[in-house]
């Protein structure tokens, strides 16, 4: 009777020790590929230190006549990232109908959109930020695109699920008494997923924040353009207060829509 | 008379719509589009312009679509080098999340400016964008993967602190109120009782991340930290389709490779 009993069940056990071990073993050839060593980071501390203490540290303002502009510009991160969310939301609206094998008139077809979006999604914006500007020009409106592409792609797979997870009873019934696919959409899909859609696009609203900041640093234009700027400049102090600015935006953002998701699903 | 009267009722269609529906989403939808109209004149983007050059984009794509193998080692060299940064982010996120979210859980240490504390300071490192951290960390350290790994790290440990602490904060007073009862100490309520029940959320928060992770490691390189991203982008600048359409390809593969396993690794957790 010396055996102990086992606390956790036996094949929960198994698992947990095959992570453990793919764990160690992604953990040791990863160290080894990038020869990256926790110690030189703390090693490095002093130049670390006094990197933030000297140079970052107190935040300074930019000189009073940049003032406007860099507020312009955390205007223009705004004005793109929303007019690129409404707009790709238009449009993933109507593609997401074809998206879904129960609502879409050619059930055949959704696969194909589906893989299609797929495939847009997983190519990150900023690759397509760049794909695009080799064929369109630097400027404010290839990064509207590059960010419309991505939140497309996003929000038909977003929308084609919630339209899955809703019953499909009323879509079937309406199916029954012969409503026609724009009647069906109107008065079944319409009204019980809207609400849901719209969640995901304050969602996306709040990827698309961070998203257009990072695509204004390759040359898209705002915040990001003007952040880049500086810390190019050596001008961290300055860039530094930049920093704290798009935290603010991001974070009074999300507030924001936090406040509006929580009115939506009411 | 009566006749008319009941004429009249029938006559009447039966209103299908709900009269009391709170009338917060037609406003809002509205509001959405005249902000979106005035961001458009704001941005006042030279659409004659920009559809002009399409034709030039089919052009790009035409070209990318010409794969180019002969740099193939290299790009699967920087192709293994992003993956690898990606992984060891996330692993050392994850060790420091689970500490900082230790903190900033408010039924653990039960110390509320404690939780306040790491909570707000993390909102902050969590609102910058990544590639930001990652451009202040090659000033500091250099060019290399460290500087790769531990920008990516402040990002990712800030989103795990909040998902872990948030995790945590979901278990059950009584459970942790009867260890206490048993006269256990709080480490080992936490390692006990509070790790394995949030285990399986916390492998379903990794697995997200290692998604995102890999696709922002993909963008590092264009800030300019190594890896693919570096590949990609400066090949098109040089005009070498071949070789970007090749690690565009490789890009797409993984990161839809890694979704696939994860959606798997979800279903078995459920």
């Amino acid at each position: 009777m010396k055996k102990k009993i086992p606390l956790i069940a036996h094949d929960l056990k198994k698992i947990y020790t095959i992570f453990a071990v793919v764990v160690v073993v992604l953990f040791i050839v990863c160290t080894i590929l990038t020869n990256f060593n926790v110690m030189s980071l703390v090693s490095n501390g002093d130049a670390f230190w006094s990197f933030i203490t000297n140079d970052f540290l107190p935040p300074k303002l930019p000189k009073a006549s940049r003032i406007p502009g860099v507020l312009s510009s955390v205007l223009v991160t705004l004005a793109l990232a929303l007019s690129s969310t409404t707009i790709a939301a238009i449009l993933a609206m109507f593609v997401a109908l074809f998206g879904s094998e129960k609502v879409s008139p050619f059930p055949k077809l959704a696969k194909v959109v589906r893989g299609f979006a797929t495939f847009l999604r997983n190519i990150p914006a900023l690759v397509w930020a760049f794909i695009l500007f080799s064929s369109l020009g630097i400027g404010t409106g290839v990064g509207f695109v590059a960010l419309c592409i991505t939140s497309f792609a996003f929000m038909v797979r977003a929308f084609v699920e919630t339209m899955e997870d809703v019953s499909q009873d009323c879509v079937e019934s309406l199916l029954t008494v012969g409503g026609t696919f724009p009647q069906r959409v109107s008065q079944a899909i319409l009204p019980s997923c809207l609400s849901g859609f719209l969640s995901w696009f304050l969602y996306c609203v709040e990827v698309n924040i961070r998203a257009s900041t990072i695509v204004g640093m390759v040359g898209g234009g705002g915040v990001g353009m003007t952040l880049f700027s500086y810390i190019k400049n050596f001008q961290y102090d300055i860039a530094l207060s930049i920093i704290l600015l798009i935290a603010l935006m991001v974070i009074v953002v999300d507030q924001v829509t936090n406040i509006l998701r929580k009115e939506l699903l009411k | 008379m009566e006749n008319v009267i009941i004429e009249k009722k029938i006559n009447k269609k039966i209103p299908v719509k709900c009269k009391n529906k709170s009338n917060f989403i037609p406003i809002f939808m509205i509001s959405v589009a005249i902000l979106t109209i005035l961001s458009l004149f704001y941005l006042n983007i030279d659409w004659v312009k920009l559809f002009s050059r399409v034709p030039d984009m089919g052009h790009v794509f035409w070209q990318l679509g010409h794969l180019d193998f002969s740099k193939i080692d290299l790009i699967f060299s920087s192709l293994l080098e992003t993956i690898s940064i990606a992984v060891l982010s996330l692993l050392y996120s994850l060790v420091l999340g689970i500490i900082f979210g230790m903190f900033a859980a408010r039924n653990i240490f039960k110390i509320k400016a404690l939780s306040i504390f790491t909570q707000s300071f993390f909102t902050f490192l969590r609102a910058v964008p990544t590639p930001v951290w990652v451009l202040l960390m090659l000033v500091c350290l250099g060019m290399g993967p460290e500087a790769g790994v531990a920008g990516l790290c402040v990002h990712t440990t800030a989103f795990f602190t909040k998902s872990f602490a948030q995790s945590f904060e979901s278990i059950s007073d009584e459970t942790i109120e009867a260890l206490e009862a048993t006269g256990a100490g709080r480490l080992s309520i936490f390692f006990n009782a509070i790790i394995p029940t949030a285990l399986s959320q916390i492998v379903a928060w990794a697995g997200m991340r290692l998604e995102t992770n890999f696709s922002e490691c993909a963008i590092l390189g264009m800030v300019g930290a190594g890896g693919i991203g570096f590949v990609i982008s400066s090949s098109l600048k040089g005009y070498d389709y071949g070789t970007a359409g090749v690690a565009i390809l490789l890009v797409f593969i993984i990161a839809y490779l890694i979704e696939r396993m994860f959606v798997r690794i979800k279903r078995s957790i459920n």
